[in-house]
């Protein structure tokens, strides 16, 4: 009988004593295959308290408002030359009348507003007046001191409007319910839903780049011209002011 | 007692009409569509007065709410007719005071002026979208039917009072 260079009972204590080892490997191996999920969770829960406070996140968010709105006014002050250049009608605040809603007939057939200011304060027929949002309608009628606004959602409203992102025009149509129709002059059209629909930036007659509404379904079927629905951004029957931009 | 048209506080009782429709007091809306308030006034004046002096309210009413709601559309033919057809029915056969009685009448009412107006849009204007006939079925079905629920309390109270300062 052969004798072994290791007594059998020490060989299996050595193997034993490699499991705790095998163990850890495993464990690492766990940790690497999971790219380290359960340490970074732990150093989550335990760095938490010192993480960046709320006073660190307001500062970076007032930066960041405080670049948009530099941003703003460089690109607006830069729209107002090149819209100089091109002699088109300029957007401004100049001439904005605020004027409360004294009345409104949001849900009945005929769909309007009265306003608390009239021609006493500048305002004329075919004004634009403007929510919180957008546009909502045009004024229909001043006496001295209210004024008669025709909402967008009125049946027979028509205003000439365009697609920013696709650059096509088409006609707002008012029809009753709290979304008008929008009817393209295009055939063939690249708008789709979720699209942000203005005034044209050429338009005479309103404000030029102001925003309408969105565009929620649209029928590129219907005869004559596609169609569609759009939501209105500004909502009639919730509000209590409105800016007339007087002309 | 002397005709309600000689009663200086009932003819002014008609300025209601006017700043009920401006003013429209939210809850007494439903879904947002107001009564047909003019409906709710016209019909004891007419059931009262008859045929001859409803037909002049209700286009007296008809004028003011024209002049406030603009546009092309109006409430002249509508309310006019219903002056008269209230105003026979009162002066035939037993008085009208029943609840549904009264909220019948208002419901018809305030259907033919819904009726009236819808038909403006669609043969006067040439508005035809289907939505938009949808949407003018809603109205006037709402509006027929707040007004048929206000007529029973608003009307029968103009009642007891008016013919209790008119009687026949």
């Amino acid at each position: 009988m052969g004798s072994s260079q290791w007594p059998a009972g020490s060989r299996w204590r050595g193997a034993r004593s490699l499991w705790p080892w095998l163990g850890l490997l495993a464990v690492l191996a766990l940790v690497r295959w999971s790219k380290g999920a359960g340490f970074m969770d732990a150093y989550a829960l335990l760095s938490r308290p010192f993480w960046p406070g709320s006073a660190q996140k307001e500062w970076l968010q007032s930066a960041a408002t405080l670049e948009n709105n530099a941003q703003l006014e460089l690109l607006q002050q830069d729209n107002k030359r090149l819209r100089q250049l091109l002699e088109l009608k300029q957007q401004s605040k100049e001439g904005q009348v605020a004027a409360a809603v004294i009345s409104r007939n949001a849900a009945a057939w005929w769909q309007q507003l009265e306003l608390g200011q009239g021609s006493a304060a500048g305002l004329a027929a075919g004004d634009a007046v403007i929510g919180p949002g957008g546009l909502i309608g045009r004024i229909q009628s001043v006496t001295p001191s209210t004024a008669r606004v025709k909402l967008l959602t009125a049946p027979g409203s028509q205003i000439g409007v365009w697609v920013p992102r696709t650059r096509q025009h088409a006609l707002l149509v008012g029809v009753g319910t709290a979304r008008p129709q929008l009817r393209f002059i295009d055939k063939d059209i690249k708008a789709r839903p979720g699209d942000l629909v203005s005034t044209s930036p050429a338009s005479t007659l309103l404000p030029p780049n102001l925003p309408v509404a969105v565009i929620q379904t649209l029928d590129s079927r219907a005869v004559p011209a596609p169609e569609g629905v759009v939501q209105l951004i500004a909502a009639p029957e919730a509000i209590d002011w409105v800016q007339v931009q007087t002309r | 007692m002397a005709r309600l048209h000689t009663q200086p506080i009932c003819v002014a009782s008609a300025l209601l009409v006017p700043l009920l429709s401006l003013a429209q007091p939210a809850w007494l809306t439903l879904s947002g569509v107001a009564p047909s308030w003019a409906v709710l006034w016209l019909l004891p004046w007419a059931l009262v007065e008859g045929p001859v002096s409803g037909s002049i309210a209700g286009a007296a009413l008809a004028l003011v709410l024209d002049g406030l709601g603009g546009d092309a559309l109006t409430l002249l033919p509508a309310l006019t007719l219903l002056g008269w057809w209230f105003g026979r029915l009162g002066r035939r056969g037993r008085p009208i005071q029943r609840s549904l009685n009264l909220g019948l009448l208002a419901w018809i009412g305030a259907m033919v002026v819904g009726v009236s107006l819808w038909l403006q849009l669609r043969l006067v204007q040439g508005l035809d979208a289907s939505v938009l006939q949808h949407w003018a079925w809603h109205l006037c079905l709402t509006q027929a039917l707040i007004t048929g629920l206000l007529a029973p309390m608003i009307v029968s109270w103009q009642l007891l009072v008016w013919r209790r300062r008119s009687p026949a």
